[in-house]
């Protein structure tokens, strides 16, 4: 660990109430992206040796992930029980509840199917809001440009012209369904949208409930779904792998019922993976601040289908997890508290950085100042402070009124945080790429679909705050309606995991090991072997003797 | 005794595509001009040989020519099969996509040797590249000077054609092949009359797989003594193996006739994937007894996997290895053959439907032991109950796996 000044020595250098100056910034944000970010380091990225995306840059983790061998054999879905539905969902947040809803709409028969329960997801860790061009002093093209700038231009310009123009129709959705948003001081019932302005955004455009924005649009999508007879909801069943006919068209999924204990075939005419992302991987070694089920599943088995990937190596890390106390490392510090004026500052009381530049910039930011010696150190935990206690003076009231989830955790890492600053460090937040997808949520893959965190394109190397909300519903809506489409007209002669063999062929011509299994479905702390709780397998897998596993 | 890979019809030098010129300069054409010089000797020679027919049945090709030759009639034909379209089986399409011009010099020796003033590639329009490189060379044929002199010798006129199937399953047979060149639906009809006595509009017909013509030009050109040294463990020739399955290094190889099985499975495919046990090998396409570990040191020719109790049929050799099961391969297969029957025979229409059904209920977990016993039954009864082989290729499969992996069935039973 680089040298720190220790926290004690850090209180007695801030105060609060002050409002230090901010450092001259001497070095441009491109190059201390470079210098600082987790994506630019010597070891950020390998080649991938086999598949679709042979030759590109990847996350080396990530990499062992997507170039693992199945979790599954052939005989261990022998006597499986065959279930049949126009559209898989799989993936119960914000996306997938969006394309299911969708699809139902559109007359599609819909069996959701999630890892753990109902929107237990990313979504709702969601806090600071959805951006959406509503305002009279912003416009779509506005939204347009600043995605597109935030995500260094890396983004597929159709993809978010489209995202952005979706906006202001997903909010009257959202509202539709009966979610509350925050409104301007002062108006009735039925008032004005307050708007806030987002970090890198040139327009207010953040639309929030409190600071539980995520946890609000998942309630009234949870609703809607299980009140929807259209749709069948299976919770606690993950997908284990993808079927794919003799033509290598997606046609269903292998799930693993956790409950029964016994693996389910899912055929359907269309897929849709809304998995999320992989920060509980904890790539780079980094905390998380994603919830429990982020393991790249829908990555690892859309790669293994032959869907095509991007921006593998590049992730986002939230400038604002938690540093201390240990056992809640990564969790989020909402961006909600820079957005209403919450300071960042250094073991030496300085402002380092402009707190509303984008987040790979702070993030970069926040490692150079605990690189360089400037960070805080208490017991073993570095960061630098978030300066809650000067935003509680400048607004009276703040903390209880809109920073809700703020003080609640706060009360979580046993401090007040009208007295005493958060110590905050990055953590690692959201997989900015993914899989390649067209308009309509499609992978390279014919009917295989897939939508928000998992899907890449829409937000390039960096995500601005408030878009992940907007890519969700706005993506998983279209993805829905494209894949009801497809039902009835395409029932697979065949559906196996013949693209599995072809795989392990792969894998071996490459010389890569095939112990490594993928995908990981729990983090590696959670001890889930599914070999061993397999029991309905095993009377046919003790057959095979001389599998080497 | 050589055991080289692809030295006959697959060598790199000849795989011209449709480009006569190319074909002709690397010694294409030689069999035909030997053919025209001795007309006669043709079939001596195909017979000393030991030609066999590739499609799966391996019946001596001389034995299909020799009536047709002897026959008296105006018009006779030689229709060459490439309607190819069992599961596993990839080896006309490839010829005929990469040699095509070997395989009609074939098919035009057959004409000479037999008189026959019709030829036909029949061709499956599911492989749309086979078709069309078939259809340019035959263009490239009709404008060369040769064809002339084939129809001197015939004292009438060639006619060439190609006649798109109807790329279904049981186009393939052959009586089925000349109801589709008469312009009907692919009906198999019963034989006798064969189709050497009575073929298309009732002519004598000669009905060749494509394999087995690419080989003629080969046998003409550097004779039949050479054809018999390629084999191994007495089999003549070489035979185009398409491996697939649950090996390393699936794909199409040429190999000499005989090769024991684990050579081509080990040497060639790579052994299996992931290192797994070898457990059986579906021959032939579906339609015949499993081949088990047992069986790994079988001589792959004709006459040796026959006294195993299977057939080599079209030399597919789809590998199953542990960490497979074997009932959802052979639900699949039945599938495709409840697929592919053609329907005129109420008990293989119905009899692979409902066995596909059984077998589906028994791979989802939801066969009872009653559900074996009718399966069972259905094996009993169906056999012989066609015009042609499908509901008797389809019984076999099923027959032999329950035979040599019940336990298999047995485990996936609910009670």
């Amino acid at each position: 660990m680089p040298s720190a000044i220790t926290c004690e020595d850090a209180l007695r250098r801030w105060r609060a109430g002050a409002t230090p100056t901010l450092r001259t910034q001497t070095t441009p944000a491109a190059e201390l992206l470079a210098a600082c970010h987790p994506d630019h380091g010597p070891n950020a990225r390998v080649p991938l040796a086999v598949g679709v995306n042979r030759g590109d840059a990847c996350q080396p983790e990530l990499a062992q992930q997507l170039q693992a061998n199945a979790l599954i054999d052939d005989v261990d879905i022998a006597g499986a029980q065959l279930v049949t539905t126009d559209v898989l969902v799989i993936g119960g947040g914000g996306a997938g509840c969006a394309a299911a809803l969708t699809a139902a709409e559109h007359g599609a028969k819909v069996l959701l199917a999630t890892k753990l329960r109902l929107g237990d997801s990313n979504t709702v860790m969601a806090e600071g809001g959805i951006q959406a061009a509503v305002g009279e002093d912003d416009s779509p093209q506005l939204h347009f440009e600043d995605t597109l700038r935030a995500g260094h231009f890396c983004a597929e310009p159709a993809l978010v012209a489209q995202m952005v123009l979706d906006g202001p129709d997903v909010v009257r959705w959202l509202i539709r369904l009966g979610m509350a948003f925050d409104l301007e001081d002062g108006q009735p019932l039925g008032g004005k949208l307050l708007r806030k302005k987002p970090g890198g955004a040139s327009a207010a455009r953040i639309l929030s409930y409190r600071d539980y924005t995520g946890l609000e649009m998942m309630r009234v999508l949870r609703e809607a779904v299980e009140l929807d007879a259209r749709i069948d909801t299976w919770n606690r069943c993950p997908a284990v792998e993808l079927l794919s006919d003799e033509r290598g068209r997606c046609a269903g999924a292998v799930l693993y019922n956790l409950e029964w204990r016994c693996f389910v075939l899912v055929r359907a005419c269309a897929v849709l993976l809304a998995t999320g992302g992989a920060g509980r991987l904890h790539l780079n070694r980094f905390p998380t601040s994603n919830h429990y089920g982020a393991t790249a599943d829908g990555l690892v088995l859309a790669y293994r289908l032959g869907a095509r990937l991007r921006e593998l190596d590049s992730f986002q890390y939230h400038p604002t997890g938690i540093a201390y106390p240990p056992h809640l490392a990564g969790a989020l510090v909402s961006e909600a508290a820079r957005s209403a004026g919450a300071r960042l500052i250094n073991g030496e009381g300085q402002r380092f950085v402009d707190e509303l530049a984008p987040r790979d910039v702070v993030a970069a930011a926040i490692l150079r100042e605990c690189a360089e010696g400037r960070g805080i150190e208490r017991e073993g935990q570095l960061g630098v402070f978030l300066d809650t206690p000067t935003l509680a003076l400048q607004h009276p009231g703040i903390l209880e009124e809109r920073l809700v989830t703020l003080r609640h955790l706060a009360r979580k890492c046993g401090h007040d945080p009208a007295r005493e600053p958060f110590l905050v460090y990055p953590t690692l937040h959201y997989q900015n790429g993914g899989v390649a997808i067209d308009r309509h949520g499609a992978a390279s893959v014919p009917g295989l679909y897939c939508v928000g965190e998992l899907s890449g394109g829409l937000h390039g190397r960096n995500r601005l705050m408030g878009n992940a909300l907007l890519d969700i519903l706005s993506m998983g809506r279209r993805a829905g309606a494209s894949a009801a489409q497809s039902a009835g007209r395409f029932i697979a002669g065949r559906a196996g995991i013949g693209h599995v063999y072809a795989w392990q062929r792969e894998l071996m011509l490459a010389g890569l090991p095939l112990q490594r299994k993928a995908p990981q479905l729990f983090p590696t702390y959670a001890h889930f072997d599914l070999r061993a709780d397999v029991q309905l397998a095993s009377k046919t897998a003790a057959r095979c003797v001389g599998d080497p596993r | 005794m050589v055991c080289g890979v692809n030295q006959v019809l697959l060598r790199q030098e000849i795989r011209v595509g449709a480009d006569l010129d190319a074909w002709l300069a690397h010694g294409g054409g030689d069999g035909l001009k030997q053919a025209l010089a001795a007309p006669g000797q043709v079939i001596a020679v195909i017979e000393q040989a030991d030609l066999r027919g590739m499609g799966g049945a391996g019946f001596a090709t001389c034995r299909k020519w020799a009536p047709v030759a002897a026959a008296t009639a105006a018009d006779k034909w030689v229709i060459c099969n490439g309607n190819e379209d069992e599961p596993g089986t990839f080896k006309d399409r490839f010829l005929l996509e990469h040699t095509p011009h070997q395989v009609i010099e074939g098919a035009l020796i057959a004409a000479v040797a037999t008189h026959a003033n019709h030829v036909v590639l029949y061709v499956n329009p599911q492989q749309p590249a086979a078709l069309a490189a078939v259809r340019e060379a035959l263009q490239q044929w009709r404008d060369h000077a040769l064809v002339p002199q084939i129809e001197q010798h015939l004292d009438a006129a060639l006619a060439l054609a190609v006649v798109p199937s109807s790329g279904l399953y049981i186009g393939g047979e052959e009586t089925a092949v000349i109801a589709t060149v008469e312009g009907s639906f692919p009906f198999p009809r019963r034989k006798p009359p064969f189709p050497a006595q009575s073929g298309v509009h009732g002519a004598p017909t000669i009905v060749n797989n494509v394999e087995t013509l690419a080989h003629v030009p080969g046998i003409l050109r550097f004779g039949a003594a050479w054809y018999r040294g390629l084999g191994r463990n007495g089999a003549a020739g070489t035979k185009l193996y398409s491996l697939s399955g649950d090996v390393l290094r699936p794909g199409l190889y040429e190999l000499p006739m005989g090769t024991p099985l684990h050579e081509l499975v080990f040497e060639h495919g790579g052994g299996l994937l992931q290192g797994k046990p070898f457990k059986a090998v579906f021959t032939g396409g579906p339609s015949n007894t499993l081949l088990t570990r047992d069986d790994l040191d079988v001589a792959l020719d004709f006459d040796a996997v026959r006294a195993r109790g299977s057939r080599l049929g079209t030399g597919a050799m789809i590998v199953v290895g542990e960490g497979t099961g074997i009932v959802r391969k052979v639900a699949e297969y039945l599938n495709f053959f409840a697929q592919g029957s053609c329907g005129q025979c109420p008990p293989c229409k119905g009899g692979t439907f409902q066995l596909t059904r059984l077998l589906n209920r028994i791979d989802t977990g939801r066969g009872v032991r009653a559900d074996l016993d009718a399966i069972e039954n259905l094996c009993r009864l169906l056999p012989g109950s066609g015009r042609c082989g499908l509901i008797d290729g389809a019984v076999t499969v099923v027959q032999s796996s329950l035979r040599q992996f019940r336990d298999e069935y047995e485990a996936l039973l609910m009670a």
